[in-house]
């Protein structure tokens, strides 16, 4: 069985943005180059769908801003 | 009630902690509550304002993304402007959103009616929403931190405390705002 160098294992913290299936609200504000407020204001609005994880902590699925951008809101 | 009881030494600190750790959004959640109580302190003049800028039809032309005209009259914040359109004769206002995406800026109506009062008052409504899911996120994020950085360790008073300080500045007027927190101090 192959074995991951422990150098090479990755964890949600560790994991490369662009690898996540989902981000908080600062990191999907930073992807966007947007402010996170304007994000809370997307959610808001029901243009961007979120989930909440354990103790309600708003994610963003990565599917989510794709569709974002590919829509432009409309 | 918890926030009643005597905080430890090892709460102090971690609120301390947490206080520097989520200082930034706990200073632009306050500057976005004084930004949405003066709108509405300032409702009758906003919308005075918005009103005369609108007779004067001065203001640049906006396009929102269903390619709808739009006429620029005050900014309320960040990127969100009123605007107007005439519309079979009648004054129509609109708060217009901004959002500037890697893919192009879009232009969005947020609300729209021919009373420029209540319109305004809608979207201060709105604001408020807003507002209460930036806290209600900031304070999950503010306990998953406490989580990890202290486990085993009972820091739903800390949390309580920045929950009830957040509340606090959202329901208050700046001019009631003091420098009080229940349980920790932060």
């Amino acid at each position: 069985m192959e074995t991951i160098p422990e150098n090479e294992k990755t964890t949600p913290a560790t994991t490369p943005l662009a690898e996540r299936l989902a981000y908080s609200i600062q990191e999907a504000a930073d992807l966007l180059g947007i402010h996170y407020y304007t994000m809370y204001r997307l959610i808001q609005r029901q243009k961007i769908k979120t989930c909440r994880v354990l103790r309600g902590k708003l994610l963003v699925p990565r599917t989510e801003l794709v569709k974002l951008l590919q829509t432009d809101l409309r | 009630m918890k926030y009643q009881e005597r905080p430890t030494e090892l709460q102090e600190s971690a609120a301390t902690e947490t206080k520097m750790a989520f200082a930034e959004h706990l200073n632009q959640f306050n500057s976005f509550c004084d930004a949405l109580h003066n709108l509405e302190r300032n409702l009758e003049t906003t919308g005075n304002d918005a009103f005369k800028a609108a007779l004067l039809s001065s203001g640049r032309v906006v396009k929102t993304d269903e390619g709808a005209e739009w006429q620029h009259d005050v900014d309320l914040m960040k990127d969100i402007s009123i605007c107007h359109r005439r519309n079979a004769g009648e004054m129509e206002f609109a708060v217009v959103e901004s959002v500037p995406l890697p893919s192009g800026e879009t232009k969005e109506v947020l609300n729209s009616g021919h009373n420029v009062r209540e319109v305004l008052q809608t979207f201060a409504h709105d604001q408020r929403q807003v507002l209460r899911l930036w806290k209600d996120d900031v304070t999950a994020q503010m306990r998953e931190h406490l989580e990890q950085k202290y486990p085993g360790h009972d820091m739903s008073i800390v949390v309580e405390s920045f929950e009830y300080k957040m509340s606090r500045a959202l329901a208050q007027r700046p001019a009631q705002a003091q420098n009080q927190s229940r349980g920790v101090r932060i």
